[in-house]
């Protein structure tokens, strides 16, 4: 019988109190690992050899009074997404299949040099297209709290690894909700920064203008402390914002008053809302509202065009990120000869899974002559609609709150058969990625047994006020300490 | 030739032009030429997953100073686009280059056409990176790849079609090459890839306003080559039309050998680059301040040096034309002159001795070590008697390449010219009394023999008398005894 | 109304440079036909005059400094390839038609 771990701020008070090694705290993690994964299926890779040298080396500096960081000593998990430099990185794609990246993520660099140790490396849809996890060419991970169902997607095994206790904080990304929305399907804390606000360098691009890379924990605050030490201006992302790491944990002051949240009016009316869903998500805001907040409503009248103008931007951008798969200068290589057109054809044929095909079409397709204006274009004419819907929204209220996702957990197969299904589900994390606005998803309870996730977006850099409210939040509430039951 | 009375000949040029950075367009990995395979290369250039672009600085301000040198005007904004097509040489599968705002627009070259100066006019210069290298041996079944050149960055220079023959075609690259070298925007030396030349070529019955049908010559890497594959497709297109026929767009390349043209592809559709707005890079804004602080940095351009040249040292417009053929040249001469007081004198020495010696060596005027003042110091000894001019010029090699200061090296040589009347005269008579039977042989007619006695008095005083002097004393001498 | 055909689904795939079966192909047209279909509801959206988005985050153009960073060693450069040869990556030798526009 293993135990979960339990949070950051738990971890470390008893790190720097001495009840616990890094040491031993990392062979926890493992032990959590090994008595979980056979039916959680989370993780792609782990570094055992080298997590516990880190360790030791974080448990030297400690003994020596010098912790580099809030994180010294803290085991996490990264998506496998998100290169480090000497380990595999596969995207959960047969085309990536042995590879190792040379270099590290900034984010990477950033944790390393901030003593975190890094457990290893957490299953994905395929190049982070999909909200399911099931687009993994090593089969899908599954929900802690019911094996039979989804984690969401696509930073399932991250969220399924925190939710599960292996560790306390993990790494994903997030594009149209890739982090949200598992967050909210396990029942643990997820956060998208603003765009930019975390570099890229190192993440392996899925739609360039909508990626960002972000945290997972169990708390809000701890969400905080992990976002804080990843954040800040990156020389060499171009799109990095030209500004310095955040200190997001000092702004959790507990207090919402004087803050007004503005509750989706479209929320209401998307087809497939879950009762259920709908009442807990209510019920969380009016625990807001007692905690001091101002409510009133929202509208952006162009959600619901949102995820049609996000697939178009997205698969485009994918299908032009990901032409550089080709089997010439890594991956895998298609055999059996032929000619070089062969050798690019059969190899990206074999190497990506068939939702990535999907989305390589239709992004070609959408960026070919004839179809540019129609589709690409008139999609980023759309974005600009959806952001000035924010920009007036916000003229109003501080922060956006809504349900993260329509339903719960859905089964495993239940939606993989109709690719436009699964699109669907991600009505409510889409707009934020066109914005590029912050925004969280934290538990909010449960619902026949499966978790339910209230997001809250805020204004461009407002990072703090949206982790701010989350933290609010669950100093009045314990939603977010139920475990599932592992 | 037949083809010029009955068609006029419509060339554009596109040319790119390595730009004289130190780094790559958008990797910090550095620009080196010939080296090992990938020995140049980071993780940008490689397109590794998590790779990004990062703009080089200095890269934007040599394509700006390139443009603003032909008259172009900087866009303010300007967006780099994704170009794709999959090439082994081309590792993201996709060119970052500019589409439908480029850096800039507009402008005009002048070349010295036959009838005289013309200006070609310039559509557009836009940046964007190279590619990398694709190495094929003959009997390999296999291509190499070298990722060195991907990411090196060029700008891509187009010209409206304005371009009448294949001689002008010429004159604009010579001029270009001038250009680029003067503001220091590239090396621009073909031989090294660092300018490369596609040609659009078609005809048009004379009268004819519209365009027609063009095919596209491409890898040129000489001057001569271009105008000899011009030459070609022109002779190729007029013969195909008089007969009837109809040109068919494609893309050829020349066979400098056979001096050949052929065919590399028939174009049926035009290429789906599916251009978007690059997402990891966001637009290029340039303010006007910033576009001004580059356009004062600017050199006076060729022809207003070759201009001001001819007018304030009275020079001939073939040799002004000459002196403005190098900026380092230009300076050089100029402050020579400067320090000398007789700009036509310094022009003369720099046109005939200076030019030769650098033929010699194959070396640029960039390669000078001998300072303006020194040169300058050197041709003064001439004018005062006190150097041979023979003895200047086997000094100048030496001096121009190593520097170092004339009249020391003149000293130490003991190249003094004997321009002592008294040691003069008898270094002649001695000559003379050496040589009874030249003397005689002159006396008898024989012209010859005076330079035979000139070389022996030039001989004894170690070259160091001036020439003229002595065939005056001689000639004195010898009179006497005719 | 058809969006896309089955042709035009191969003519995309070449581009994309994906090789897709009988079968695999068929399904794929019905599949991008399904969602073409569902984000047409774009097009009556009206856009006039509106500005495509280009950047969320309005930012002043990032630049170098033109000074060499580190490189990867040539070694390390080709140790995820699939057939290097010495310190070149090597692919089927290209060509003629093959050659890039």
């Amino acid at each position: 019988m293993s135990t979960p771990l339990p949070g950051l701020g738990e971890l470390r008070a008893r790190l720097d109190a001495g009840e616990v090694s890094a040491q031993e705290l990392t062979a926890q993690a493992f032990a959590r690992l090994d008595a979980v994964e056979p039916a959680l299926h989370a993780f792609l890779f782990t570094r055992r050899e080298a997590a516990l040298a880190e360790a030791v080396e974080s448990d030297a500096r400690r003994a020596r009074g010098e912790p580099r960081s809030a994180l010294d000593g803290i085991p996490l998990a990264l998506k496998d997404n998100i290169v480090q430099a000497g380990e595999p990185a596969t995207c959960a794609s047969r085309i990536l299949e042995g590879y190792v990246s040379p270099f590290d993520a900034t984010a990477v660099a950033r944790l390393r040099a901030a003593g975190a140790v890094i457990v290893g490396r957490t299953n994905l849809d395929e190049f982070a297209m999909g909200s399911s996890t099931e687009n993994s060419c090593r089969g899908p991970t599954r929900n802690p709290w019911d094996p039979e169902r989804s984690p969401g997607g696509s930073s399932g095994g991250s969220a399924a690894a925190v939710a599960a206790g292996v560790v306390p904080l993990a790494l994903g990304s997030d594009t149209g909700g890739s982090i949200r929305q598992p967050a909210a399907l396990c029942g643990v804390t997820g956060m998208k920064p603003t765009y930019g606000r975390v570099s890229r360098r190192g993440l392996v691009a899925f739609a360039s203008s909508l990626d960002q890379i972000g945290p997972f924990a169990r708390t809000a605050a701890d969400c905080a402390a992990l976002l804080d030490a990843i954040s800040g201006h990156d020389p060499r992302d171009s799109t990095s914002l030209p500004e310095p790491p955040l200190a997001t944990s000092r702004a959790l002051t507990g207090d919402v008053a004087g803050l007004t949240l503005g509750w989706l009016r479209e929320a209401e009316s998307v087809p497939g809302v879950a009762p259920g869903v709908l009442a807990h998500v209510r019920e969380a805001v009016a625990e807001l509202e007692r905690a001091g907040a101002k409510l009133r409503e929202v509208s952006l009248p162009h959600v619901p065009h949102a995820i049609a103008a996000y697939y178009l931007i997205a698969m485009a951008e994918a299908s032009s990120n990901l032409a550089r798969y080709d089997g010439v200068r890594y991956g895998r290589r298609a055999s059996g000869g032929g000619s070089l057109t062969e050798l690019y054809e059969r190899t990206r044929a074999e190497g990506f899974g068939a939702e990535v095909k999907r989305r390589v079409l239709l992004g070609t397709y959408v960026l070919s002559a004839g179809y540019y204006d129609a589709y690409y274009r008139k999609a980023q004419q759309v974005r600009t609609l959806l952001r000035r819907d924010f920009e007036a929204a916000f003229a109003g209220c501080d922060a956006i709150v809504l349900p993260t996702t329509p339903e719960t957990a859905f089964r495993l197969g239940e939606k993989s058969g109709d690719p436009l299904a699964m699109y669907l589900s991600d009505v409510f994390t889409v707009s934020a990625n066109l914005a590029g606005l912050p925004g969280v998803s934290l538990p909010c309870g449960l619902d026949a047994g499966l978790p339910v996730g209230l997001q809250i977006l805020g204004r461009p850099l407002e990072d703090a006020t949206v982790l701010r409210i989350a933290d609010a939040y669950q100093r009045r509430t314990d939603h977010h300490l139920a475990r599932p039951p592992l | 030739m037949s083809a010029r009375l009955e068609f006029e000949t419509v060339i554009g040029l596109e040319v790119h032009v390595q730009l004289a950075t130190r780094t790559k367009l958008f990797s910090s990995a550095d620009v080196s030429y010939g080296d090992a395979p990938n020995h140049h290369v980071t993780e940008v250039c490689l397109a590794l997953p998590g790779a990004l672009p990062v703009l080089n600085g200095r890269a934007v301000e040599l394509a700006v100073r390139a443009a603003l040198a032909v008259g172009c005007k900087v866009q303010p904004h300007s967006v780099f686009a994704r170009k794709h097509y999959f090439y082994p040489d081309l590792p993201k599968a996709y060119q970052i280059s500019q589409y439908e705002e480029p850096l800039a627009t507009g402008g005009w070259l002048e070349i010295d056409a036959a009838e005289g100066p013309r200006r070609i006019g310039i559509t557009r210069i836009h940046m964007e990176e190279d590619a990398g290298k694709s190495l094929h041996e003959p009997g390999d079944p296999e291509t190499q790849v070298d990722l060195n050149r991907a990411g090196v960055p060029l700008v891509e220079i187009v010209s409206e079609p304005e371009l009448r023959s294949a001689e002008e075609a010429g004159a604009y690259l010579r001029a270009w090459r001038l250009l680029l070298r003067w503001v220091g925007a590239s090396d621009a030396d073909m031989e090294k890839g660092q300018l490369r030349c596609d040609a659009n070529v078609s005809l048009r019955p004379r009268g004819e306003t519209r365009l027609g049908t063009r095919t596209e010559i491409k890898n040129l890497n000489s001057f001569r080559f271009v105008e000899a594959a011009i030459r070609a497709e022109v002779e190729r297109q007029a013969k195909l039309l008089r007969a009837g026929g109809k040109v068919q767009q494609a893309t050829l390349g020349f066979d400098p050998e056979r001096g050949r043209l052929f065919v590399m592809r028939v174009k049926e559709n035009a290429d789906d680059y599916r251009y978007f707005p690059d997402p990891d890079l966001v637009p290029l804004i340039l303010s006007e301040e910033r576009i001004e602080a580059i356009r004062r940095t600017l050199p006076e351009l060729p022809r207003a040096r070759e201009q001001r040249l001819q007018q304030e040292h009275a020079l001939p417009a073939e040799d002004a034309r000459t002196l403005a053929s190098s900026r380092a040249l230009a300076d050089w001469t100029e402050a020579a002159a400067r320090a000398h007081g007789r700009a036509q004198s310094v022009a003369n020495w720099v046109l005939r001795d200076v030019l030769a010696a650098l033929r010699e060596r194959d070396a640029e005027p960039e390669a000078i070590r001998l300072t303006p003042e020194g040169f300058a110091a050197l041709l003064r000894l001439v004018d005062a008697g006190r150097l041979t001019a023979r003895s200047a010029r086997s000094l100048l090699p030496e001096l121009l390449f190593s520097g170092g200061d004339p009249e020391a090296l003149v000293r130490e040589r003991g190249l003094e010219a004997v321009s002592d009347a008294g040691a003069l005269e008898r270094a002649v008579d001695e000559a003379l009394a050496a040589n009874p039977k030249a003397v005689e042989a002159f006396a008898a007619g024989d012209a010859k023999s005076l330079n035979f006695l000139m070389g022996r008095v030039m001989r004894r005083t170690g070259g160091k008398a001036d020439p003229a002097r002595v065939r005056e004393l001689l000639s004195e001498k010898l009179g006497g005894r005719r | 109304m058809s969006r896309i055909s089955r042709a035009e689904v191969e003519r995309v795939a070449h581009l994309a440079r994906l090789r897709l079966e009988a079968a695999e192909a068929d399904a794929m047209t019905r599949q991008l036909e399904a969602i073409l279909g569902y984000v047409a509801q774009l097009e009556p959206v009206d856009t006039a005059g509106v500005p495509a988005t280009a950047h969320v985050m309005e930012l002043a153009t990032p630049l170098r400094d033109d000074v060499p960073g580190a490189l990867l060693p040539a070694e390390q450069a080709v140790a995820n390839a699939p057939a290097p040869r010495g310190t070149a990556f090597t692919v089927p030798r290209v060509l003629d038609d093959e050659a890039e526009g």
